[in-house]
């Protein structure tokens, strides 16, 4: 190295080591340290509001879980109602809903992704999918008010129409999810199962789909989760009955269960606080348990091809 | 009942016409060799021609029947006696019907009670005629089906196009239910149109559907004060929660998080998108709505109402959080590489890179993901009515009470209600308007999506 780029690499050295350099670059340390603590408090901050509703809900509700609240019935009087009436009221109507919207579902979602040719018909198809998992889900009630009971004069209040109803909001989410995951099959699979002389039929039913099906089965169930919390449609065509019996079959009137918490919160009576809070819990355990279970599918048979 | 019962009825039918089937084509296969279908396609063919047909019958005799029903009864000696006006007529019919179902009803009108008799006599009679319908129906698809089956037959090739016809109409239920949403909506909204001027309904600043009487029925209906609690609520309130939110939680977990605790933090995160609305509402009206409350009264406003704008937006903007971050994530992934590490090899620190080039390239993301995050919160239902309030205010003021449309939707068609009357009709209009709005915002943000996504590939 020569004399001169030496003294120049100094001098430029010396530049760095001036106070006033310094000054900027500890500046500029201080800025990246600020702007990285504001996109942490930004997330603490949020899962903060999230353990403030957690702890609350169970500080009102904790006390009100006991045998007689899971297996009673809706009632005027807050130390005899219970959970079980809206619960069995959810069973039914998530019943409904997985046995429509499941197999339309996985059935639409093979057509569009292996079968359905390139045509603006089948555009219209995946818009209007694509749509419908954006469409508020009120005016699924809204359609489902206006269909199911005023002119198919479908029973009102019903676990039927409420799954019905479900089904429609369902389908999309399950629709999305499915395409995605036969997507992710890769194409190497149908070109061998083909080489050997199945017919696309065979291919898709033999060998895509049971590929597929944990994550179509992971996109079900998330669907379903946000079936089971939903309640604007369910109000629109009247799941809100007082129930006193739990529903006997899907035609019965009933109620679910994030509808009674909603009815409970309406009560005056402050002995419904501890009622809707420990409502909400055991929803919250139910949601919780199926979103474990979509993680723990994805975990276990996700496949990285 | 009957319903289950013909199914199951024509699903076990189907069962025993597939092992039939497949057992006599098993017959042939030893007997001859070669084949075109495997045994197994023979069976399914034949039970696709016995549950298909069956099927179209059952549905076709279930449009049929009541019809049918109504007609026999009213031959019945005692259905003279019936009313003359049409309305008081399908009422006691009605009546009767709910009789005939359940045997512990009693009917409020006399004449109903005697006439379930006949009703369930004609409900009977015509069950059976449909069951047997069904079920010939049934017998002769497998049957000529059956007759088909033979070494040449191409059973597969029928069996995947009706497979393949299915998945054909599984798909199409999709554009059904968006024919049925806007169907439904223009039909009930056009009826509502017919006593309200539009004009009125989308330009009006009074809204009171309550005090709605003969012919000022416009002066009632002026939606302007919905659509703007609706827009202050969900488009700006919850926005300027969850954008900074969002955003900052997207940075720090795509730039700064290490993968353990982003592995962590990530689903953490989106338990708040999971965390049903009501509870969402319950919480808002329970405890936040209490402390912006008693906040306001500290400032000095004179008896401030429990339900305020305030608390509907900002636990709706807690809602959106995740979905805002999980935008931007996205939107931040696609900007390439390249771009922040030329950047950072200027000398630019990590924070400055994300803030002069990161979020500049990733902005029309960003946006998108911003437009389907309103989308959201102007059509979430729950949180207003458990904590927005009733009040069609056309007001600024945070702490004050505002009304949504989302609101006046439940409102307007739960409780006493007569179909038809331009008050539940008014519901429709309202769910029209949001559904346009929703609609234009989520085609925009996705047009938005490719053409941005595009763009760097």
């Amino acid at each position: 190295m020569s004399n001169a780029s030496l003294s120049n690499a100094r001098a430029g050295h010396a530049r760095w080591q001036t106070p006033e350099a310094l000054r900027r670059i500890s500046r500029r340390n201080a800025a990246e340290r600020r702007f990285k603590l504001i996109g942490l408090g930004a997330i603490v901050l949020s899962l903060a509001f999230l353990a403030l509703l957690l702890v609350i809900m169970l500080k009102n509700g904790l006390s009100g879980l006991d045998w007689s609240f899971l297996t009673g019935s809706d009632s005027t009087d807050p130390d005899v109602a219970g959970v079980w009436g809206a619960a069995k009221g959810s069973l039914l109507t998530m019943l409904v809903t997985l046995l429509l919207s499941f197999p339309m579902g996985v059935l639409a979602a093979i057509y569009l992704e292996e079968f359905a040719p390139r045509s603006r018909w089948i555009e219209w198809v995946e818009v209007s999918i694509n749509n419908l998992a954006a469409v508020p889900s009120i005016i699924f009630g809204l359609l489902g008010l206006a269909v199911f009971i005023n002119t198919l004069g479908m029973p009102r209040s019903s676990p039927l129409v409420g799954g019905l109803t479900l089904a429609l909001m369902t389908m999309p989410v399950i629709v999305i999810s499915g395409r995605n995951a036969i997507k992710a099959v890769p194409p190497s699979i149908r070109d061998a199962a083909l080489a050997i002389g199945a017919s696309k039929m065979q291919t898709v039913f033999h060998h895509v789909l049971p590929l597929a099906l944990p994550g179509i089965l992971t996109g079900t169930i998330i669907g379903m989760a946000r079936a089971l919390g939903e309640t604007a449609p369910l109000l629109m065509i009247g799941m809100r009955a007082f129930v006193v019996t739990p529903p006997g079959g899907i035609t019965d009137p009933s109620s679910v269960l994030p509808m009674q918490i909603f009815l409970w919160s309406d009560e005056i009576n402050s002995g419904f606080v501890q009622n809707t809070s420990a409502a909400i819990i055991v929803l919250l355990v139910f949601l919780l348990a199926m979103n474990g279970l979509a993680i723990y599918l994805r975990n276990k048979f996700e496949v990285r091809w | 009942m009957i319903l289950t019962g013909v199914l199951l009825a024509v699903l076990g039918l189907g069962l025993v016409g597939w092992f039939a089937a497949r057992g006599r084509a098993r017959l042939l296969h030893t007997g001859r060799g070669t084949m075109h279908s495997m045994p197994g396609y023979h069976g399914w063919h034949v039970a696709l021609w016995i549950v298909f047909p069956a099927l179209i019958a059952w549905g076709a005799w279930q449009a049929v029947m009541p019809g049918l029903v109504d007609g026999a009864v009213m031959a019945d000696p005692v259905a003279a006696q019936l009313p003359a006006d049409a309305m008081s007529r399908a009422a006691i019919l009605a009546e009767a019907k709910a009789v005939a179902d359940n045997p512990d009803a009693v009917a409020f009108n006399p004449l109903a009670n005697t006439l379930a008799g006949p009703v369930r006599d004609a409900h009977g009679r015509f069950g059976l005629i449909g069951a047997l319908l069904v079920a010939v129906v049934a017998v002769a698809g497998g049957g000529w089906a059956f007759t088909r089956i033979s070494a040449n037959y191409p059973a597969r090739t029928r069996v995947e196009r009706g497979v393949l016809g299915l998945l054909l109409v599984a798909s199409l239920m999709a554009i059904l239910t968006t024919f049925g949403i806007v169907a439904s909506l223009v039909f009930e909204a056009g009826m509502f149109f017919k006593d309200v001027s539009p004009i009125d309904f989308l330009f009006g600043t009074h809204w009171s559907p309550g005090s709605a009487r003969g012919d000022n029925l416009g002066e009632s209906f002026g939606a302007v004060p919905l659509f703007w609690g609706t827009i202050y609520i969900g488009a700006i309130i919850a926005m300027i929660v969850a954008i900074p939110l969002g955003l900052m939680s997207a940075v720090y977990l795509t730039q700064y998080a290490s993968p353990t605790i982003r592995k962590w933090l990530k689903p953490m995160l989106e338990i708040l998108a999971g965390i049903p609305t009501v509870v969402y509402g319950y919480f808002a009206a329970l405890t936040v709505a209490p402390i912006f409350r008693d906040f306001a009264a500290s400032l000095g406003m004179s008896n401030p109402s429990t339900e305020s704008a305030l608390a509907a937006g900002v636990v709706m903007g807690v809602m959106i959080i995740p979905f805002v971050s999980s935008m931007a994530d996205d939107a931040l992934a696609a900007v390439p590489r390249a771009m922040s590490d030329g950047s950072l090899a200027l000398g630019a620190t990590k924070s400055e890179t994300i803030k002069k080039v990161l979020l500049p390239a990733a902005l029309p993301g960003i946006v998108a993901g911003v437009m389907l995050a309103i989308s959201r919160a102007i059509g979430e239902t729950m949180i207003v009515v458990m904590a927005a309030g009733a009040a069609a205010n056309l007001s600024a003021n945070p702490f004050a009470s505002m009304t949504t449309v989302t609101y006046q939707i439940v409102q307007m068609l739960t409780g006493d209600q007569e179909f038809n009357s331009p008050k539940t009709l008014s519901a429709f209009a309202l769910g029209l308007v949001l559904f346009i709005v929703t609609l234009i915002l989520n085609i925009i943000a996705l047009r938005v999506v490719k053409r941005f996504r595009e763009a760097y590939e």
